[in-house]
């Protein structure tokens, strides 16, 4: 044989083995892979799709759920099963023995329909699932004028105090609320004020698209609060690159946004002097100084590769003196603030695996308050610090595992004088760790449990206190579902006793929650049962806390009631409504109390109803919001008994309108209390009576019945669109 | 030499016929969508997006299906569910292709089909999405015909909202039809779909 035929041969062989091989893959391809996709009721899947991972290999389950499909693949393979709404199937064996296989899925526990852990909470953002406002409402209510704080307002749980401005939520004094921006505390949430001019909260509403605002019953990782907690998430990444400008009849702002590749940076600053309004519309005080804010503040967000860091820094100075009347002092009382406050806040959240993720941040708050009261002065400085560490961990889409650490620091220094005695100096230092772990179970799609539990210890007191946390949801129909939760909430005393003494312990709550919830196409109902069982409150034996106080955790106290809201943005076209009601029971005996009593910031019965109807020939927006507040209590010296009287009703209705001239200029105007109610929030009483005995008394009003505002907002950017009405 | 020439062509066609694989499945998908078998046109292009993790053309198109299908859809719980799917999609096709002005046309419908479905709610917030998309896309690749168009067509829906004169952005799509006039995709595949929606448009514009 020549060589030459020797690769012939040679060829003819690869050749013949080539061909079999073909042959044989060819034959293989003939495997058929067979069954049916049903759901967890047995009914059929229709539309699934099935198919052998990595290959071209699979198909469609018809009508009654069957499928059927053939594969040229051999041996050991992955099947997989998957729909729309539903955990999808995996099964791995051989090929041959994929036939005539059942398939059930399981339904998705991450769906829109599934069962959401919601009792007490209110939230605002995009697409939660368990949305109460959108983050334009926060802006476009009436009352609010821009504070997102006064839109909260109009939510149930919530009791109007007209001339405080903070959140009293369900019996709960204001400093029982706590506020956190991207998860870690802000120790001076509300803009300094005085007694009859509603504070606001700190922060511009635009830097923020996620506001969660719980009414109780909220997760272990949230701790120092008695009754509330509401949490504000900073925007992920702007849209666009844009310059703000507001001019207002109070002051003007202005922004800045700029992007790169990875990261981008917003910049506001805001500055607002009530002189030339006051000196239109004069009001009930005697102003030296009016009031006067300055303010920025500066966003910073920078991608990594697997998660996100976010810088937040806000600055702020507010000054003003005044001259209020005032029942003991024919010549008024005289008062002067000067007060800065920084914030910084940095976090970085993080996958780490396809199963842990994690959070870290830290906040820094510098507040410096100047107080100039008659011939006295109070000056104090609050450095606090709050670091946390959070994991998750996604066992399951079913079963998820989160755990943390936590530091707070405060360290609070005062100095008091007056002409008579030397400068006083005193303060105190608290080092606080928690930690805290909880799980979300869901047992199916319509039944889900969150157990969770806190564990603090203060360095003031040397006391370590547990907090267990739960709750459950159960969906009762495709558009409702009931609720539960309970918890311990414990919080140290305010740095008002602090101050002057440490030998007191945490104060505690209990909360016990009934929720029932009803979701429909735009409309969401919501009613609320709860009680709280306040223990170790604070009391000290003098009108006003001071070092010759005795102090003691001998408080207690308790708030029930129910919480309704309504809101539909369904029935009438380009009108969008809602109503909350609020019924409140509550009594305690704290702080000065001689005995147990409806404090004075709470009172039985809230109600607000808000509008915003559209319309289009007038591209504008008019809305209203009304609230009604029934009676608060006062104590009347001369009658008998401890808060045993009640002030007539609240009643306000604020109106506004916003026009858009163009896409990126909007008018806007909005007076509160449009219809000029007399409102009293209060009275104060003489420290002693006159000739007759009686102690004379002065209405506590607010400081104008009625305020207005315009402002011309005007955008500019690439798009010649966007504007600022979610800035209003 | 002549069974060499016989071996090599076979080994060729083998190596072709992996290869049509691919072919073969996408224009199975097309079919399939073009007689508005819209799940199982989706579930291919998902398939062949599992085995062809470095192309980005089938999460595309898997994503594209569940958009438009979506525009029209009135209940909301399905809505979701049809664009958070899409979302997943074009989050994988963007994995695979970055900065890709074709993939920031259908990011930037995705949001259109959010505001077409809900303005009040979602009009304020996904707007400056869109636009930033549409800008940004034009960039990259200011010949593109597709962002042209969707642009022009958007524009042209925010004028009408806002009554303003929607004239200048004809000029627009009548400059998008040009530009499908000489687009030439990369591969039978690639996205060359919107000339007959554009000359529609531009047709109700010069009436």
């Amino acid at each position: 044989m020549s060589s030459s035929k020797k690769i012939k041969l040679y060829i003819m062989k690869k050749l013949a083995i080539l061909l079999i091989l073909i042959f044989v893959s060819h034959v293989q391809g003939q495997t058929v892979i067979n069954g049916v996709v049903l759901n967890e009721k047995k009914e059929p899947i229709v539309g699934a799709n099935i198919y052998l991972e990595g290959t071209y290999d699979g198909g469609s389950t018809g009508a009654n759920g069957v499928f059927s499909f053939t594969t040229t693949e051999a041996g050991t393979q992955t099947l997989l099963v998957s729909f729309l709404s539903y955990e999808s199937f995996t099964m791995v064996g051989d090929v041959s023995y994929m036939k005539d296989i059942e398939v059930k899925l399981k339904p998705d526990v991450n769906t829109l329909d599934a069962v959401v852990l919601s009792a007490g909470t209110f939230s605002a953002g995009d697409n939660s699932k368990v949305n109460v406002l959108n983050p334009l409402d926060v802006v476009t209510t009436a009352s609010a004028l821009g504070d997102f704080v006064g839109a909260l307002q109009t939510l149930p749980g919530t009791t109007t105090v007209a001339e405080d401005g903070r959140l009293f939520v369900r019996g709960g004094d204001a400093d029982e609320t706590q506020i956190f921006i991207d998860g870690i505390r802000v120790f001076s949430p509300y803009t300094p004020t005085t007694n009859n001019i509603p504070s606001r909260g700190r922060y511009s509403p635009f830097l923020f698209d996620g506001i969660t605002f719980s009414t109780g019953g909220y997760s272990a990782e949230y701790g120092q609060a008695l009754s509330s907690v509401l949490l504000l998430n900073t925007i992920d990444e702007p849209d666009q690159e844009k310059t703000d400008i507001g001019i207002m009849s109070v002051g003007g702002a202005l922004g800045n946004t700029q992007k790169w590749e990875k990261s981008s940076i917003s910049v506001n600053a805001s500055y607002i002097n009530l002189a030339p309004y006051i000196a239109l519309f004069p009001d009930r005080n005697d102003w030296i100084k009016p009031y006067e804010m300055a303010s920025g503040e500066t966003v910073f967000r920078k991608k990594t590769n697997a998660g996100l860091i976010k810088l937040y820094a806000a600055f702020d100075a507010t000054n003003f003196e005044l001259i209020q009347e005032d029942i003991n002092f024919e010549e008024g009382l005289r008062y002067k603030l000067n007060n800065n406050n920084l914030y910084v806040n940095g976090s970085y959240q993080g996958v780490l695996n396809s199963q842990w993720s994690i959070f870290g941040g830290g906040s820094y708050t510098r507040a410096n308050n100047k107080q100039g009261v008659m011939d006295q002065k109070i000056y104090s400085i609050d450095n606090a610090f709050h670091a946390k560490l959070k994991l998750k961990n996604r066992v399951s889409n079913r079963f998820k595992l989160y755990m943390g650490v936590e530091f707070f620091s405060t360290d609070f220094e005062e100095t008091y004088g007056n002409d008579l005695i030397e400068d006083l100096d005193y303060g105190y230092q608290d080092n606080m760790v928690a930690a805290f772990t909880e799980a979300d179970i869901f047992i199916s799609k319509n039944l889900a449990f969150k157990a969770g539990i806190r564990g603090e210890y203060s360095s003031v007191f040397k006391d370590f206190t547990l907090a267990p946390r739960l709750s459950l949801a159960s969906k009762i129909s495709s558009k409702s579902q009931l609720s539960l939760a309970y918890g311990n909430f414990y919080q140290n005393p305010s740095s008002n006793i602090l101050k002057f003494t440490q030998d007191v312990k945490s104060q505690n709550t209990t909360h016990y929650i009934l929720n029932y919830q009803y979701n429909a196409e735009r409309r969401i109902f919501r009613a609320e049962a709860y009680y709280k069982d306040y223990n170790d409150l604070i009391k000290y034996d003098e009108e006003f806390p001071s070092f010759s106080s005795d102090f003691s955790n001998a408080g207690y106290g308790y708030a029930k009631g129910v919480d309704l809201f309504w809101r539909d943005s369904y029935s009438i076209k380009n009108f969008d409504y809602w109503l909350s009601y609020s019924f409140l029971d509550t009594e305690r005996d704290y702080k000065n109390y001689p005995a147990q009593g409806q404090p004075n910031f709470a009172n039985k019965h809230n109600l607000s109803v808000v509008g915003k109807y559209w319309i289009d020939k007038w591209r504008s927006q008019v809305g209203f919001a009304y609230s009604f507040a029934s009676g608060r209590t006062y104590t009347n010296p001369n009658e008998s008994g401890f808060l045993n009287e009640k002030t007539k009703p609240y009643n306000s209705l604020s109106l506004n309108w916003a026009y858009l001239i163009s896409p990126q200029k909007i008018l806007y105007a909005s007076v509160n209390n449009a219809l000029g109610f007399k409102n009293i929030n209060g009275y104060q009483y003489a420290n002693t009576p006159d000739m007759n005995g009686d102690f004379a008394r002065r209405a506590l009003q607010p400081a104008a019945d009625q305020f207005f505002f315009v402002g011309f907002f005007w955008t500019i950017s690439d798009d010649k669109k966007s504007n600022q009405l979610d800035n209003l | 030499m002549k069974h060499l020439i016989i071996l090599s062509t076979l080994l060729f066609s083998v190596y072709l016929n992996a290869q049509t694989n691919y072919e073969k499945g996408m224009q199975k998908a097309f079919g399939l969508w073009q007689t508005n078998e819209t799940v199982e046109a989706s579930n291919l292009f998902e398939r062949i997006a599992g085995a062809e993790s470095d192309n980005w053309l089938p999460p595309y198109y898997a994503a594209q299906i569940n958009i438009t299908s979506s525009f029209g859809e009135r209940d909301k719980e399905k809505l979701t569910q049809k664009l958070n799917k899409a979302q997943d999609l074009i989050n994988d096709a963007t994995a695979i292709s970055k900065d890709n002005p074709e993939i920031m046309v259908l990011q930037a419908l995705l949001h259109t089909a959010w505001v077409a479905f809900d303005g009040a709610t979602y009009g304020m917030t996904l707007s400056p999405k869109v636009v930033e998309l549409y800008t940004k896309a034009a960039q990259i690749d200011p010949n593109n015909p597709r962002v042209a168009y969707c642009k022009a067509e958007w524009d042209m829906g925010s004028a009408k909202y806002f009554g303003q004169d929607t004239a200048p952005f004809c000029k627009d799509m009548e400059r998008s039809i040009e530009l499908f006039a000489n687009f030439k995709p990369e591969t039978p595949f690639h996205p060359n779909w919107g000339k007959e929606r554009a000359e529609q448009v531009l047709e109700s514009c010069t009436k």
